[in-house]
C-alpha cells in the first residue's frame, strides 16, 4: 500500500458559500416536474377542443393587447378570473403567481412614467399584462402540449417547425434527466472550496452538447429506418361538441365587444 | 346597511377597529384549530353566497333600499367564527373593489354584519332549535334567528350613525359626519328592517337551508360533499339574477353620497347642508364603483361585478385551504 494511505489526515473541508450546484439541480428538477406533470395532464373539465382553445387564446391575447378601452380589459380580466376557478388548486396557485409577478414587474417598469406624470395608462397596461399572461398559462395547463401541435398544423405552420417543437418537448425531458445525473455526480464529488467546481459546471454543458449530438444522429437513423420523410400528418379529426360551440360564441362575443367598445 | 366613508368620525372608526381586532383574532384561531382542509372551500362558497345576497337590493318604505346579508345562514352552515371570517372577506372585497361600504368604516361594517349578525343569529338558532325539536321547527327557528340577527345589525348601525351628531360637532354646533340623531336614525333603519328586510332575510335563510338539506345534506354535518354541483348551480343562478337588484332605485339609508345628502328629506324637512366631514373627507375611487362599469349598461355591469366578486372569493378561500396543513381529527 502506498505511504500516503497510512498517514493520518486531519482534513476538515471548508464550507463553501457558493451554492450554485444545488440551485442548478433544483431548477432542473423544477423544469422536469413541469414537463412531466403536463404530459400526465388529465383532460380539462370544460372538454373544449384543443384547436378551439388555441384559437380562443390567440384571439383573446390579440384583442386585449389591441384594446384602448379600459372596460374591455376589465371584462377580459373578469373572464380570466372566472376561468381560473375551473382549474385545480395547484394550477390556480401557479397561474396566479406568474400573472401577479409579471403584472408587478410591469408596474415597476412603469413607475418612472407614473412619476413623470404620464401615468394614465399604467393601470391599463398592468391589467393587460395580467390578462394575457393569465390566458397563456391557463392554455398551457388545460392542454397537453403535444395536442397543441396537432392544432398548429391546422394553421398551416410548416412541418419543420412542428417537428422541431415536437422533438424539443420530448428531448427536454430526456436531456434534462441526463444533465440531472451529471449534476448529482458533480455534487457528490465536490468537497470543500475549489475553483474547479465552477469550471466543472461548464463541463456539464459541454457533455450535454456532445450527448445531444449523439442522440440526434441516432434518432435520425431510427426515424429514417421507419420511413419518416419529413412530413407531419395529423390524423386526429377535431370533433365539435356543445362546449366548443359555447366557446366559439363567447369568443365571437369578445370580438364584437372589442369593436363595440373601441368605438366609444 | 353598509356604512360609507365619512359618515363615522375617525375616532369612531378607530374604536370599532379596536373592538374588532380581538374578535377577528379569536375567530381566526378557532377556524385554524377546527376547520379541516376540506371544509375551507365551503367558506369561500359561503362568502360568495353572502356577497351575491348583498347585491339584491330590496325597495323599502321611505324611498330607500336595503338588502339581506345571509349572516345567520352562514353561521348555521359553517359555525359563527367561520361565518365571521367569510363575511369579513366579502365586505373587504366590496369595500376595496366596488366602493360599497367605506374603507375607514370597514371595522364598523364588520362589527355589524360579520360579528353581530352571525353570532346573535347562531345562538338564538341553537336555543330555539332545542325548544322546537321538529323538522319544521328547525325552519322556524332559522327564520326567527336570522330575523333577529339582521335587526340587531341594523340597530347597531343606526346607533353608530346616531351617535355622530351627539359627539362630533364643529364650532357652530353643526354635525361633522352623519347628521341625523338617534331619534331619527333608529326608527329609519329599524322599521324597514323589521317590516321587510328582516322577513326577506328570514325567507332567504330558510330557503337556502332547505335547498342545501335537500341536495347535499352532508355539508351541514361533515362539511364536504360529493354533490357540490347544485350549490355551484345556485351561485350561477344568483349571478344571472343579480340585475334584479338594480330595480330598487333608492339609495339605502345612510349610503348617500356627499352630493345627495343635502337634498335628503327626513323627518319632514330637507337636510339642506353637507356636513363638513363629508365634503373634505377621505375618498378612494375603486375599480368598479357601485357595481357599474363605464360604457356598459347597468345590468351588464352588475353581472360582471357579481362574477368578479364571486370568483375572487372562491379563489381566495381555495388558496387558503390549500396552504393549510390538515389538522389531525
Amino acid at each position: 500500500m502506498p505511504e500516503w494511505l497510512f498517514k493520518k489526515d486531519n482534513y476538515i473541508p471548508e464550507k463553501d458559500s457558493v451554492n450554485f450546484i444545488n440551485k442548478s439541480i433544483l431548477s432542473i428538477l423544477n423544469i422536469l416536474t413541469r414537463f412531466k406533470l403536463q404530459s400526465n395532464a388529465k383532460a380539462d373539465k370544460l372538454g373544449v377542443n384543443d384547436l378551439i382553445k388555441l384559437i380562443s387564446t390567440l384571439v383573446l391575447i390579440i384583442f386585449v393587447s389591441l384594446s384602448k378601452n379600459f372596460t374591455y380589459i376589465l371584462i377580459a380580466d373578469i373572464f380570466l378570473l372566472m376561468l381560473i376557478n375551473f382549474l385545480s388548486i395547484d394550477e390556480i396557485k401557479y397561474v396566479l403567481k406568474v400573472s401577479f409577478v409579471m403584472a408587478a414587474i410591469t408596474l415597476i417598469i412603469l413607475l418612472p412614467s407614473i412619476f413623470l406624470g404620464y401615468g394614465n395608462n399604467a393601470l391599463m397596461i398592468t391589467l393587460k399584462v395580467f390578462a394575457t399572461v393569465g390566458f397563456v398559462n391557463i392554455l398551457s395547463y388545460v392542454t397537453k402540449w403535444n395536442d397543441l401541435l396537432g392544432a398548429l398544423k391546422v394553421f398551416k405552420v410548416p412541418d419543420m417547425f412542428i417537428f422541431v417543437l415536437d422533438i424539443t418537448i420530448k428531448y427536454i425531458i430526456v436531456l434534462g434527466e441526463f444533465s440531472l445525473n451529471l449534476a448529482y455526480a458533480l455534487k457528490l464529488r465536490s468537497v470543500g472550496k475549489s475553483i474547479s467546481k465552477s469550471t466543472s459546471l461548464s463541463g456539464i454543458v459541454g457533455t450535454m452538447f456532445i450527448k445531444s449530438k449523439e442522440l440526434s444522429e441516432e434518432m435520425y437513423g431510427a426515424m429514417e429506418c421507419r420511413g419518416f420523410t419529413g412530413e407531419y400528418r395529423v390524423y386526429k379529426k377535431f370533433k365539435f361538441k356543445l362546449a366548443d360551440y359555447i366557446c366559439i360564441i363567447v369568443i365571437a362575443a369578445f370580438i364584437l365587444a372589442y369593436f363595440y367598445l373601441d368605438r366609444l | 346597511m353598509h356604512i360609507p366613508d365619512n359618515y363615522l368620525s375617525p375616532s369612531t372608526c378607530a374604536v370599532m377597529g379596536a373592538v374588532m381586532v380581538p374578535i377577528w383574532t379569536r375567530a381566526v384561531k378557532k377556524v385554524k384549530a377546527e376547520m379541516t382542509k376540506k371544509k375551507m372551500p365551503l367558506m369561500g362558497i359561503g362568502a360568495a353566497l353572502s356577497f351575491l345576497t348583498m347585491m339584491f337590493n330590496i325597495p323599502l318604505p321611505g324611498g330607500t333600499s336595503g338588502h339581506a346579508v345571509g349572516g345567520t345562514l352562514l353561521a348555521i352552515l359553517l359555525g359563527p367564527e367561520a361565518a365571521c371570517i367569510s363575511i369579513t372577506i366579502a365586505l373587504l372585497i366590496q369595500a376595496l373593489l366596488f366602493g360599497d361600504g367605506g374603507i375607514l368604516a370597514f371595522a364598523a361594517n364588520s362589527f355589524n354584519m360579520a360579528f353581530l349578525m352571525p353570532f346573535v343569529g347562531f345562538y338564538i338558532y341553537k336555543f330555539l332549535k332545542k325548544s322546537f325539536k321538529s323538522r319544521k321547527g328547525e325552519n322556524i327557528s332559522a327564520f326567527i334567528a336570522s330575523y333577529i340577527g339582521i335587526n340587531a345589525a341594523a340597530l347597531f348601525a343606526a346607533i353608530e350613525f346616531g351617535l355622530q351628531p351627539l359627539l362630533f360637532k364643529d364650532a357652530f354646533g353643526m354635525p361633522l359626519y352623519s347628521p341625523y340623531p338617534l331619534s331619527i336614525t333608529i326608527p329609519s333603519m329599524l322599521l324597514p328592517h323589521l317590516l321587510i328586510a328582516g322577513v326577506v332575510e328570514g325567507i332567504i335563510t330558510v330557503g337556502v337551508l332547505s335547498f342545501i338539506k335537500k341536495v347535499s345534506p352532508e355539508i351541514i354535518y361533515e362539511g364536504s360533499s360529493k354533490k357540490m354541483r347544485p350549490i355551484y348551480a345556485l351561485l350561477i343562478a344568483l349571478i344571472c339574477l343579480s340585475p334584479l337588484g338594480l330595480l330598487a332605485t333608492g339609495t339605502a339609508f345612510g349610503e348617500w353620497s356627499a352630493e345627495e345628502i343635502a337634498a335628503v328629506t327626513l323627518g319632514g324637512k330637507a337636510l339642506g347642508f353637507i356636513p363638513k366631514g363629508m365634503e373634505n373627507g377621505f375618498s378612494l375611487s375603486p375599480l368598479m364603483h357601485n357595481y357599474s362599469v363605464k360604457g356598459l349598461s347597468g345590468s351588464l355591469g352588475y353581472i360582471l361585478s357579481a362574477v368578479a366578486g364571486a370568483s375572487i372569493l372562491l379563489i381566495v378561500f381555495r388558496i387558503v385551504a390549500s396552504m393549510r396543513k390538515d389538522i389531525k381529527n
